[in-house]
């Protein structure tokens, strides 16, 4: 097309009116000119125009060839059918806000989740280049990935087998000024290579990192400056105390730079600070702790992730061929860090049945719409079947049906991007403001704006559904027989009910699944806050505190007149997580990976754990580390199933990947003196521990958090050790909650997951409601002539009622059975994964077919009066 | 009758006609360019009228003719139509394309 072309093109489009006069006047002009010469040869005024005409041929035509050439006809038939839609929707207002509404509240709820899943899977990280950042490790025979010692890593630098920059990650919890704090230790290329600058003061840098020890600095992110220090003009400078070591703050980073990761990263040290920080062997000493979580990098450039990962592969067995099989490199993940969330089969696993969920939601609304337009497209039937014989073509009428749709899509996908902004918003809040308050503090999320991706999706998910709601009925009303249309019959045609009862059945499904499932939640998170987990964590206070002023602690702790009683753990219960050895008995039975804790004695009295059978640790035995330990009564009974399991010997292995923060059993072999009560030290929604072992400690031992069971309210005696600690111990305390935050936190995620399962499911069912009550009433209608019929030849208000219910009811038990079926099939794959969830739970299979089945007739029952009291006379006169 | 005698125009060869009609440089409007080709032709071609608007319409879309609203010789307002520089290059293309294909035609004719 040439600019000539175009600019004729434009003309015609917006000065159609005119260019269509113009063609008009020179069509004119020529017949005007022919007649005239036929005058001229002779012909009678009258007949020399008809001669004219005649040679010309069909006028209309030519006109119609002409404007095809404008090319324009598109675009004309578009605004046309756009002109037309508007004025019935000016006609109907009603119906327009309702499927607006509906559509909107649809795309909403999506346009939400899809906020959240794009901060976190999509949305490149704020850092530079995120696409070519790599993280990188080996992992062995069984599968489990390597952490790295800082000798691998230098050799990893030196080598460059396929990044050309490098950094090493630790991730280090912290707690500073009763706030924690989430961060990482860092090589001090960090800022360099993510190209992260700051707002206040400088980066780390590699002189940071230059030797072992140095330099006692950090880097605050934007975020916690603000929220943690309440932006302190005056914070570069100043010392932090992270466990118990001094740090001296010289920078802020810029704002919205979190780091890699999920988490946003709230703070940067450099990594030669590992030692101090966290008082463990020396880093660069001779144990050759592994310490590097992961390693970081950039692809270089031009190399293909298969090619990255053969040469890692094979730099990776190089390193590893002195090592024993167990823990020779048996291949490698090369993982994308370009999101914060990368995406792998696990995040995808994740998010589907969460989007399966919502978009449910949003189909059940589609289906809602498509059948409003169905039943109005057939209210209009007569209109259709007119336009139909007239000539009209029915693509064209489809097309002119479907940008109906198209423009109620438009202002509902506005509308929903409105309802998504609230809905992220709001849910946040409602997220952090039911949260267990100590949890909150730990919970830091990603902003999560609306950028183009977002805008991109509720584009074409408003698009999709206006297909989906608008294209069947389309295609439905046009299917008119022309002949029957012609003679006057426009209601004869059956065929739509079959389409609108499995719309109806489809919602009817969606809701039972919907409904029981966050039903079986409901009672799966209900089962779990009223578990007994088989200890008391009222009362109770849990610390973390680093070893340097471990001694003085305890004895401030233990001459504070709150305090009743000071236990250790090596591992806090609900912590979700303990670590494993593999133990056996002489007799052969063995236990692979049996979980272990190291106890003081009052650890038992203090959570009120029973011992069963033998007896406790003494004081004695606690200090020497004796090597003896008291099982729980599962583990008792997997070892010696058909003896006592006091006094017989357990050999003990260790798991090679145990992480070098764990403490490790001190003994090859241990003598059983007591069976302990089961409880749930791990993780409450995996249930009680199928097996664990417990070794004495003594508070003072190195490695071991410290329980503290408090005298009266314990929140504001904890606030208050924890100040008064931060005083006397600057940086000691490392972690401090209550041991009932931990529970609460603990199921807080199922809570959460079934209220949002229940007000989906509770929005699946209105608009189910609406749905059976909107088709029961187009279907009374339509057949008021038949019911009007059937009254006046003496049928019953009781038998019309039937007639009506009976309808609703037979596509009611179908769609409660095919949801409860499906019910059945994603409650047993929630159940396979956690404890508590009952796959055949009664109440909530009960309670959501029930709750859908009166729903459904409640929506049944007021079509069926009204059909009930359709007057035969006016019926039959209608016609 | 009379119009046994006149040709219907080949399919494509009205634009050329019309290109050639408008060469001498004078804007004609639809009629007269119907009436030149049949005169020329000494009455032997005869244009079909209704396939001559559609014509001049595309020939404009292309940009070989310009329109333009005059009046007429009758004082009556006419849309003018007069070659553009493309169209005139567009004629020498159609020109040369013809001569060929009737040389073609010709020596085909003679041999058979």
């Amino acid at each position: 097309m040439n600019w000539n072309e175009l600019l004729l093109r434009i003309r015609a489009l917006i000065l159609r009116k005119r260019v269509e006069q113009e063609l008009d006047e020179e069509l004119q002009f020529h017949l005007e000119m022919e007649a005239r010469k036929n005058a001229a040869a002779g012909v009678r005024e009258g007949e020399a125009a008809l001669l004219a005409r005649i040679r010309f041929g069909g006028f209309q035509q030519v006109k119609e060839e002409c404007r095809a050439i404008r090319g324009t006809q598109l675009i004309e038939t578009v605004l046309q059918d756009i002109r037309y839609a508007l004025k019935s929707f000016r006609r109907s207002p009603t119906f327009m806000l309702t499927v607006v509404g509906t559509i909107a509240l649809g795309l909403g709820l999506n346009t939400a989740l899809f906020t959240i899943f794009n901060a976190y899977v999509l949305r490149p990280l704020s850092v530079r280049d995120p696409y070519s950042l790599y993280s990188f490790t080996w992992i062995d025979r069984a599968g489990e990935g390597h952490a790295f010692s800082w000798r691998e890593f230098e050799s990893f630098r030196k080598d460059k087998p396929a990044f050309t920059e490098t950094v090493a990650v630790q991730f280090l919890y912290a707690h500073v000024n009763g706030h924690p704090l989430m961060g990482e230790l860092v090589t001090g290329n960090y800022f360099q290579v993510l190209g992260g600058s700051v707002a206040l003061g400088r980066t780390l840098l590699p002189t940071d990192c230059s030797a072992p020890g140095r330099e006692a600095v950090i880097v605050l992110s934007y975020r916690a400056w603000q929220d943690k220090f309440g932006g302190d003009p005056n914070v570069v400078g100043k010392k932090l105390w992270l466990h118990g070591y001094p740090l001296e703050v010289v920078g802020v980073a810029k704002q919205g730079f979190n780091g890699v990761g999920d988490v946003p990263r709230e703070y940067w040290a450099p990594i030669t600070m590992a030692s101090q920080l966290e008082d463990g062997p020396d880093l660069f000493g001779p144990d050759h702790p592994n310490a590097m979580s992961w390693i970081l990098g950039r692809l270089k450039p031009g190399s293909s992730v298969s090619q990255a990962k053969a040469a890692l592969t094979g730099w990776s067995q190089q390193m590893t061929a002195d090592l024993a099989d167990s823990e020779k490199a048996t291949g490698v993940i090369l993982q994308s860090r370009a999101t914060a969330i990368s995406v792998t089969p696990e995040a995808v696993a994740f998010f589907s049945p969460i989007a399966a969920a919502f978009g449910l939601v949003l189909l059940l609304a589609c289906a809602n719409v498509a059948n409003m337009m169905l039943a109005r497209a057939m209210a209009r039937q007569r209109e259709i079947g007119i336009r139909l014989s007239l000539g009209a073509g029915r693509r064209r009428l489809i097309r002119q049906l479907l940008t109906e749709s198209i423009l109620l899509a438009i202002p509902a996908g506005l509308a929903g991007f409105v309802i998504s902004q609230a809905t992220v918003q709001l849910s946040l809040r409602l997220m952090f403001a039911t949260m267990p308050s100590d949890f909150a503090e730990f919970i830091t999320t990603l902003p999560m704006p609306a950028d183009a991706r977002v805008f991109v999706f509720m584009l074409a998910a408003s698009l999709v559904s206006a297909v989906l709601f608008g294209l069947a009925p389309a295609i439905q009303a046009t299917r008119n027989n022309v002949m029957l249309a012609a003679r006057g019959e426009f209601t004869t045609d059956v065929r739509p009910a079959r389409l609108r009862n499995m719309l109806v059945v489809g919602q009817i499904t969606a809701s039972v699944l919907l409904l029981i499932c966050s039903g079986v939640l409901i009672r799966g998170a209900d089962r779990m806050r009223n578990f007994a987990i088989g200890f008391r964590t009222h009362g109770v206070i849990i610390m973390g505190i680093g070893e340097k002023l471990r001694t003085s602690v305890i004895a401030r702790l233990r001459s504070e007149p709150m305090v009743e009683m000071v236990a250790a753990a090596g591992s806090t219960p609900l912590n979700g997580m303990l670590p494993s050895v593999s133990v056996s008995t002489a007799a052969g039975e063995t236990v692979p990976s049996a979980w272990y804790n190291h106890v003081s004695p009052e650890y038992f009295s203090l959570l009120e754990i029973p011992i069963l059978r033998g007896r406790n640790f003494t004081g004695d035995e606690a200090r020497s580390r004796a090597p003896l330990a008291i099982i729980s009564e599962a583990t008792a009974r997997r070892l010696w199933p058909n003896a006592d399991a006091v006094g017989q010997e357990i050999r003990i292995q260790h798991d090679p990947h145990t992480n070098w923060g764990e403490q490790l059993p001190q003994h090859a072999a241990v003598r059983v003196i007591g069976v302990a009560r089961d409880i749930v030290t791990c993780s409450i929604p995996w249930g009680k521990d199928p097996s664990l072992l417990y070794f004495p400690i003594t508070p003072a031992s190195a490695r071991s958090s410290l329980l503290i069971r408090v005298k009266g309210n314990v929140e504001p005696t904890c606030r208050r050790l924890d100040a008064e600690l931060a005083v006397m111990a600057p940086g000691a305390v490392e972690e401090i909650h209550p041991l009932d935050q931990y529970f609460a936190g603990g199921i807080y995620p199922f809570r959460a997951a079934s209220w949002v399962g229940s007000a989906l499911g509770g929005l699946a069912l209105v608009l189910t409601l609406s749905g059976i009550y909107g088709v029961l009433s187009y279907l009374v209608t339509q057949r008021s002539k038949e019911i009007g019929i059937r009254i006046a030849l003496g049928a019953t208000t009781r038998g019309v009622t039937r007639l009506v219910l009976q309808q609703s009811m037979r596509l009611a038990t179908m769609g409660i059975g095919l949801g409860a079926m499906l019910s059945l099939g994603v409650s047993r794959l929630l159940g396979s994964h956690l404890v508590f969830m009952n796959t055949f739970d009664l109440l909530a299979y009960g309670g959501g077919v029930l709750l859908v089945a009166s729903a459904c007739l409640a929506a049944a029952y007021f079509p069926s009066r009204r059909a009930a009291r359709i007057n035969p006379i006016e019926t039959l006169r209608y016609d | 009758m009379q119009q046994a005698s006149r040709l219907d125009l080949l399919q494509g060869t009205l634009d050329l006609l019309i290109l050639r009609t408008l060469q001498s440089g004078q804007a004609l409007h639809g009629w007269a360019i119907s009436e030149r080709i049949q005169q020329i032709s000494q009455d032997v071609l005869r244009v079909n009228q209704g396939s001559l608007y559609p014509a001049l319409h595309r020939l404009e879309h292309q940009g070989w003719i310009r329109a333009e609203w005059g009046v007429s010789e009758l004082g009556r307002r006419a849309r003018f139509y007069c070659l553009t520089a493309s169209g005139r290059r567009q004629l020498n293309v159609e020109t040369q394309n013809w001569g060929r294909l009737t040389a073609a035609i010709g020596r085909v004719l003679e041999m058979a």
